[in-house]
Protein backbone atom coordinates (compact mmCIF):
# COMPACT_ATOMS: atom_id res chain seq x y z
CA UNK A 1 0.00 0.00 0.00
CA UNK A 2 1.16 3.70 -0.73
CA UNK A 3 -0.07 6.43 1.20
CA UNK A 4 2.38 9.11 0.63
CA UNK A 5 2.84 10.82 -2.40
CA UNK A 6 5.36 12.80 -3.53
CA UNK A 7 6.06 15.98 -5.86
CA UNK A 8 7.63 13.38 -8.20
CA UNK A 9 4.24 11.59 -8.35
CA UNK A 10 2.26 14.26 -10.12
CA UNK A 11 3.82 13.40 -13.52
CA UNK A 12 3.53 9.54 -13.13
CA UNK A 13 -0.54 10.64 -12.90
CA UNK A 14 -2.58 10.38 -16.17
CA UNK A 15 -4.16 13.79 -16.08
CA UNK A 16 -5.36 14.56 -19.40
CA UNK A 17 -7.43 11.07 -19.14
CA UNK A 18 -9.40 12.65 -16.54
CA UNK A 19 -9.16 16.16 -17.06
CA UNK A 20 -12.53 16.23 -19.44
CA UNK A 21 -14.49 14.89 -16.93
CA UNK A 22 -12.64 16.99 -13.66
CA UNK A 23 -12.70 19.98 -15.82
CA UNK A 24 -16.38 21.20 -15.26
CA UNK A 25 -16.98 20.24 -11.60
CA UNK A 26 -13.13 23.35 -11.19
CA UNK A 27 -15.24 25.18 -13.56
CA UNK A 28 -18.17 25.49 -11.56
CA UNK A 29 -16.53 25.78 -7.90
CA UNK A 30 -14.33 28.49 -8.97
CA UNK A 31 -16.98 30.51 -10.76
CA UNK A 32 -18.97 29.96 -7.20
CA UNK A 33 -15.79 31.12 -5.06
CA UNK A 34 -15.46 33.95 -7.44
CA UNK A 35 -18.72 35.38 -7.52
CA UNK A 36 -18.97 35.00 -3.95
CA UNK A 37 -15.43 37.45 -3.55
CA UNK A 38 -16.28 39.52 -6.07
CA UNK A 39 -19.85 40.00 -4.07
CA UNK A 40 -17.81 40.58 -0.72
CA UNK A 41 -15.62 42.81 -2.09
CA UNK A 42 -18.57 45.32 -3.42
CA UNK A 43 -20.20 45.18 -0.49
CA UNK A 44 -17.33 45.36 2.27
CA UNK A 45 -18.63 48.45 3.67
CA UNK A 46 -22.15 46.92 4.54
CA UNK A 47 -20.74 43.06 6.03
CA UNK A 48 -19.51 42.10 9.14
CA UNK A 49 -16.84 40.25 9.27
CA UNK A 50 -15.58 40.70 6.26
CA UNK A 51 -12.43 38.73 6.65
CA UNK A 52 -13.61 36.06 8.65
CA UNK A 53 -16.30 35.33 5.42
CA UNK A 54 -13.12 35.49 2.85
CA UNK A 55 -11.26 33.14 4.54
CA UNK A 56 -14.58 30.90 4.40
CA UNK A 57 -15.22 31.57 1.12
CA UNK A 58 -11.51 30.57 -0.11
CA UNK A 59 -11.11 27.57 2.43
CA UNK A 60 -14.34 25.93 2.63
CA UNK A 61 -14.76 25.67 -1.13
CA UNK A 62 -18.58 25.65 -2.30
CA UNK A 63 -19.72 25.04 0.66
CA UNK A 64 -18.40 28.21 2.51
CA UNK A 65 -19.75 30.50 -1.10
CA UNK A 66 -22.97 28.71 -0.03
CA UNK A 67 -22.98 29.75 3.06
CA UNK A 68 -21.91 33.33 2.61
CA UNK A 69 -24.51 33.32 -0.26
CA UNK A 70 -26.93 32.06 1.90
CA UNK A 71 -26.21 33.64 5.63
CA UNK A 72 -23.74 36.25 4.94
CA UNK A 73 -25.85 38.39 2.79
CA UNK A 74 -28.17 38.84 5.22
CA UNK A 75 -26.19 39.74 8.48
CA UNK A 76 -26.22 43.16 6.42
CA UNK A 77 -27.80 45.54 9.02
CA UNK A 78 -29.99 47.56 7.43
CA UNK A 79 -30.42 48.01 3.56
CA UNK B 1 -51.20 44.42 -14.91
CA UNK B 2 -53.15 42.49 -12.28
CA UNK B 3 -51.48 42.22 -8.38
CA UNK B 4 -49.89 39.09 -9.14
CA UNK B 5 -47.77 39.58 -12.18
CA UNK B 6 -46.29 42.57 -10.38
CA UNK B 7 -45.79 40.12 -7.41
CA UNK B 8 -44.07 38.07 -9.49
CA UNK B 9 -41.84 40.45 -10.88
CA UNK B 10 -40.84 41.75 -7.50
CA UNK B 11 -39.90 38.16 -6.39
CA UNK B 12 -37.63 38.36 -9.68
CA UNK B 13 -36.18 41.60 -9.24
CA UNK B 14 -35.32 40.23 -5.79
CA UNK B 15 -34.09 37.01 -6.96
CA UNK B 16 -31.37 39.29 -9.41
CA UNK B 17 -30.39 41.79 -6.65
CA UNK B 18 -29.39 38.26 -4.55
CA UNK B 19 -27.29 36.75 -7.03
CA UNK B 20 -29.56 33.93 -6.26
CA UNK B 21 -30.06 33.22 -10.10
CA UNK B 22 -26.05 32.73 -10.31
CA UNK B 23 -25.27 30.69 -7.58
CA UNK B 24 -28.75 28.37 -7.12
CA UNK B 25 -28.71 26.55 -10.41
CA UNK B 26 -24.89 26.24 -10.11
CA UNK B 27 -24.85 24.32 -6.74
CA UNK B 28 -27.27 22.13 -8.09
CA UNK B 29 -25.33 21.27 -11.57
CA UNK B 30 -22.59 20.90 -9.06
CA UNK B 31 -24.50 18.39 -6.72
CA UNK B 32 -25.82 16.97 -10.24
CA UNK B 33 -21.84 16.22 -11.26
CA UNK B 34 -20.46 14.74 -8.08
CA UNK B 35 -22.47 11.88 -7.75
CA UNK B 36 -21.52 10.29 -11.58
CA UNK B 37 -17.74 11.56 -11.50
CA UNK B 38 -17.57 9.75 -7.80
CA UNK B 39 -19.23 6.87 -8.68
CA UNK B 40 -17.44 6.63 -11.59
CA UNK B 41 -14.04 6.93 -10.04
CA UNK B 42 -15.45 4.96 -6.70
CA UNK B 43 -13.11 2.05 -7.65
CA UNK B 44 -9.72 3.54 -8.36
CA UNK B 45 -10.36 5.99 -5.40
CA UNK B 46 -10.88 2.71 -3.32
CA UNK B 47 -7.72 1.10 -4.93
CA UNK B 48 -5.49 4.25 -4.10
CA UNK B 49 -6.74 4.38 -0.89
CA UNK B 50 -8.23 1.62 0.78
CA UNK B 51 -5.10 -1.00 0.57
CA UNK B 52 -4.81 -4.38 -0.15
CA UNK B 53 -5.61 -6.35 2.67
CA UNK B 54 -8.16 -8.41 1.88
CA UNK B 55 -10.21 -6.04 0.27
CA UNK B 56 -11.61 -7.16 -3.14
CA UNK B 57 -13.93 -5.23 -5.16
CA UNK B 58 -16.78 -6.93 -6.42
CA UNK B 59 -16.61 -6.65 -10.53
CA UNK B 60 -20.13 -6.04 -10.90
CA UNK B 61 -20.57 -3.21 -8.26
CA UNK B 62 -18.37 -1.38 -10.85
CA UNK B 63 -20.91 -2.15 -13.34
CA UNK B 64 -23.51 0.52 -12.55
CA UNK B 65 -26.57 1.03 -14.76
CA UNK B 66 -26.98 4.86 -15.74
CA UNK B 67 -30.60 4.75 -14.25
CA UNK B 68 -29.10 4.01 -10.72
CA UNK B 69 -26.40 6.19 -10.79
CA UNK B 70 -29.18 9.31 -11.36
CA UNK B 71 -31.79 7.77 -9.39
CA UNK B 72 -28.73 8.32 -6.47
CA UNK B 73 -28.10 11.98 -7.77
CA UNK B 74 -31.85 11.97 -6.90
CA UNK B 75 -31.72 10.39 -3.35
CA UNK B 76 -28.28 11.23 -1.93
CA UNK B 77 -27.54 14.47 -3.09
CA UNK B 78 -30.81 16.12 -3.93
CA UNK B 79 -32.69 14.61 -1.22
CA UNK B 80 -30.23 15.39 1.56
CA UNK B 81 -27.68 18.19 0.65
CA UNK B 82 -30.56 19.88 -1.89
CA UNK B 83 -33.19 19.75 0.25
CA UNK B 84 -30.99 21.75 3.02
CA UNK B 85 -29.75 24.38 0.59
CA UNK B 86 -33.22 24.78 -0.50
CA UNK B 87 -34.84 25.77 2.86
CA UNK B 88 -31.74 27.68 4.12
CA UNK B 89 -32.17 29.79 0.60
CA UNK B 90 -36.24 29.76 1.59
CA UNK B 91 -36.41 30.70 5.34
CA UNK B 92 -36.40 33.87 4.78
CA UNK B 93 -39.40 34.36 2.25
CA UNK B 94 -42.15 35.49 4.31
CA UNK B 95 -39.98 36.12 7.57
CA UNK B 96 -37.78 38.66 6.11
CA UNK B 97 -40.78 40.52 4.95
CA UNK B 98 -42.14 40.58 8.41
CA UNK B 99 -39.35 41.76 9.85
CA UNK B 100 -38.42 45.10 7.38
CA UNK B 101 -42.13 45.61 7.93
CA UNK B 102 -42.59 45.24 4.07
CA UNK B 103 -45.50 42.71 4.98
CA UNK B 104 -47.38 45.47 6.58
CA UNK B 105 -46.78 48.08 4.49
CA UNK B 106 -47.74 46.12 1.35
CA UNK B 107 -51.31 44.86 3.36
CA UNK B 108 -51.77 48.24 4.19
CA UNK B 109 -52.23 48.50 -0.05
CA UNK B 110 -55.68 47.02 -1.69
CA UNK B 111 -53.41 43.67 -2.20
CA UNK B 112 -55.42 40.26 -1.49
CA UNK B 113 -53.29 37.83 1.19
CA UNK B 114 -53.62 35.36 -1.86
CA UNK B 115 -52.10 36.92 -4.35
CA UNK B 116 -49.45 37.89 -2.10
CA UNK B 117 -48.98 34.52 -1.16
CA UNK B 118 -49.19 32.83 -4.36
CA UNK B 119 -47.03 35.40 -6.40
CA UNK B 120 -43.94 34.08 -3.58
CA UNK B 121 -44.95 30.68 -3.80
CA UNK B 122 -45.18 30.56 -7.75
CA UNK B 123 -41.97 32.59 -8.12
CA UNK B 124 -39.53 30.26 -6.25
CA UNK B 125 -40.86 27.51 -6.80
CA UNK B 126 -40.69 28.39 -10.81
CA UNK B 127 -36.83 29.23 -10.11
CA UNK B 128 -36.15 26.08 -7.94
CA UNK B 129 -38.08 23.97 -10.35
CA UNK B 130 -35.56 25.02 -13.06
CA UNK B 131 -32.22 24.86 -10.85
CA UNK B 132 -33.07 21.25 -10.06
CA UNK B 133 -33.89 20.95 -13.66
CA UNK B 134 -30.92 21.76 -14.81
CA UNK B 135 -28.62 20.37 -12.34
CA UNK B 136 -30.84 16.82 -13.23
CA UNK B 137 -30.33 17.49 -16.95
CA UNK B 138 -26.52 17.66 -16.15
CA UNK B 139 -26.33 14.97 -14.02
CA UNK B 140 -27.79 12.88 -17.22
CA UNK B 141 -25.54 13.89 -19.35
CA UNK B 142 -22.24 12.93 -16.71
CA UNK B 143 -24.34 9.48 -16.40
CA UNK B 144 -25.00 9.20 -20.22
CA UNK B 145 -21.14 10.36 -21.33
CA UNK B 146 -20.16 7.55 -18.06
CA UNK B 147 -22.29 5.15 -18.18
CA UNK B 148 -25.32 4.18 -19.80
CA UNK B 149 -28.35 5.89 -21.41
CA UNK B 150 -32.13 6.12 -19.77
CA UNK B 151 -35.41 6.07 -21.82
CA UNK B 152 -36.49 9.40 -22.23
CA UNK B 153 -40.10 9.25 -20.49
CA UNK B 154 -38.92 7.56 -17.37
CA UNK B 155 -36.45 10.04 -17.23
CA UNK B 156 -38.92 12.96 -17.30
CA UNK B 157 -41.46 11.47 -15.56
CA UNK B 158 -38.93 10.99 -12.49
CA UNK B 159 -37.98 14.55 -13.23
CA UNK B 160 -42.04 15.67 -12.75
CA UNK B 161 -42.53 13.21 -9.76
CA UNK B 162 -39.23 14.67 -8.08
CA UNK B 163 -40.53 18.49 -9.01
CA UNK B 164 -43.93 17.56 -7.27
CA UNK B 165 -41.63 16.94 -4.09
CA UNK B 166 -39.80 20.31 -4.48
CA UNK B 167 -43.40 21.85 -4.65
CA UNK B 168 -44.16 20.40 -1.43
CA UNK B 169 -41.00 21.49 0.39
CA UNK B 170 -41.43 25.17 -1.16
CA UNK B 171 -45.44 25.70 0.52
CA UNK B 172 -44.03 23.67 3.68
CA UNK B 173 -41.22 26.10 4.05
CA UNK B 174 -43.07 29.00 3.21
CA UNK B 175 -46.31 27.98 6.17
CA UNK B 176 -43.44 27.75 8.39
CA UNK B 177 -41.52 30.94 7.46
CA UNK B 178 -45.30 32.63 8.24
CA UNK B 179 -45.69 31.08 11.42
CA UNK B 180 -42.32 31.81 13.06
CA UNK B 181 -40.75 34.68 13.52
CA UNK B 182 -36.77 33.32 14.06
CA UNK B 183 -34.89 32.11 10.91
CA UNK B 184 -33.05 29.64 12.84
CA UNK B 185 -36.49 27.81 14.05
CA UNK B 186 -37.68 28.39 10.32
CA UNK B 187 -34.65 26.73 9.02
CA UNK B 188 -34.41 23.61 11.80
CA UNK B 189 -37.51 22.97 11.95
CA UNK B 190 -38.42 22.61 8.10
CA UNK B 191 -35.18 20.73 7.76
CA UNK B 192 -35.39 18.66 10.60
CA UNK B 193 -39.62 18.54 9.06
CA UNK B 194 -38.98 17.45 5.85
CA UNK B 195 -35.77 15.14 6.18
CA UNK B 196 -37.75 12.99 8.80
CA UNK B 197 -40.52 12.93 5.92
CA UNK B 198 -37.88 11.39 3.67
CA UNK B 199 -36.27 8.78 6.37
CA UNK B 200 -39.68 7.31 7.16
CA UNK B 201 -40.36 6.54 3.15
CA UNK B 202 -40.64 2.86 3.05
CA UNK B 203 -41.52 1.94 6.79
CA UNK B 204 -45.26 1.51 6.20
CA UNK B 205 -47.28 1.42 2.69
CA UNK B 206 -50.32 3.30 4.11
CA UNK B 207 -47.82 6.03 5.26
CA UNK B 208 -46.08 6.03 1.69
CA UNK B 209 -49.08 7.21 0.45
CA UNK B 210 -49.93 9.94 2.27
CA UNK B 211 -45.72 11.38 2.54
CA UNK B 212 -44.57 13.36 -0.11
CA UNK B 213 -41.31 12.19 0.35
CA UNK B 214 -42.12 9.38 -1.41
CA UNK B 215 -42.83 10.97 -4.67
CA UNK B 216 -38.86 11.39 -4.94
CA UNK B 217 -38.68 7.60 -3.81
CA UNK B 218 -41.59 6.81 -6.86
CA UNK B 219 -39.14 8.55 -9.26
CA UNK B 220 -35.75 6.94 -7.89
CA UNK B 221 -37.69 3.13 -8.65
CA UNK B 222 -38.83 4.49 -11.83
CA UNK B 223 -35.33 5.28 -13.19
CA UNK B 224 -33.69 2.02 -11.40
CA UNK B 225 -36.50 -0.71 -12.28
CA UNK B 226 -38.53 1.45 -15.12
CA UNK B 227 -41.89 0.36 -13.02
CA UNK B 228 -44.16 3.12 -11.57
CA UNK B 229 -45.74 2.10 -8.18
CA UNK B 230 -49.36 1.38 -8.51
CA UNK B 231 -50.46 3.88 -5.89
CA UNK B 232 -48.75 7.11 -7.38
CA UNK B 233 -51.65 8.56 -8.34
CA UNK B 234 -53.26 8.88 -4.91
CA UNK B 235 -49.62 10.65 -3.66
CA UNK B 236 -49.60 13.06 -6.22
CA UNK B 237 -53.27 13.91 -5.38
CA UNK B 238 -52.33 14.01 -1.67
CA UNK B 239 -49.31 15.68 -2.39
CA UNK B 240 -51.36 18.53 -4.14
CA UNK B 241 -53.60 19.00 -1.13
CA UNK B 242 -50.58 18.74 1.49
CA UNK B 243 -49.11 21.81 -0.67
CA UNK B 244 -52.61 23.06 -1.13
CA UNK B 245 -53.08 23.06 2.06
CA UNK B 246 -49.47 24.73 3.42
CA UNK B 247 -50.41 27.74 1.55
CA UNK B 248 -53.68 28.04 2.89
CA UNK B 249 -52.72 27.65 6.47
CA UNK B 250 -50.46 30.65 5.88
CA UNK B 251 -53.12 32.81 3.76
CA UNK B 252 -55.17 32.33 6.87
CA UNK B 253 -52.42 32.82 9.42
CA UNK B 254 -51.76 36.40 7.59
CA UNK B 255 -55.31 37.36 6.89
CA UNK B 256 -55.82 36.97 11.22
CA UNK B 257 -53.09 39.10 11.47
CA UNK B 258 -51.43 36.60 14.09
CA UNK B 259 -48.14 37.23 12.74
CA UNK B 260 -46.30 39.42 14.91
CA UNK B 261 -43.10 41.48 14.98
CA UNK B 262 -41.10 41.95 17.61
Amino acid sequence: MKLHYGLDDLSEFDIVAFLPIILPIVAIGLILVLTALIDLYRHRERRENVLMWALIIIFANTIGSILYFVIGRKESGGR
Amino acid sequence: MNQFTVLVKKELIQLVREIKLVWFPLVFIFLGITQPVVSYYMPSILEMLGGGQGISIDPSMMAQSGGEVLASTLGSQFDQLGVMIIVISLMGIVQSDKASGMLAFILTRPVKVGSYLSGKVFSHYVFIAFSVAVGYIVSYIYTQFLFTGIPLEDLSIALLLYLLWVLFIVSFTTMISTIFNSQGVIALLSIAILLGCRVIVGLNPFLDTINPASMSTYGMELLVGGVLNSNVFWSILITLILSALAINISNTWISRKKYRID
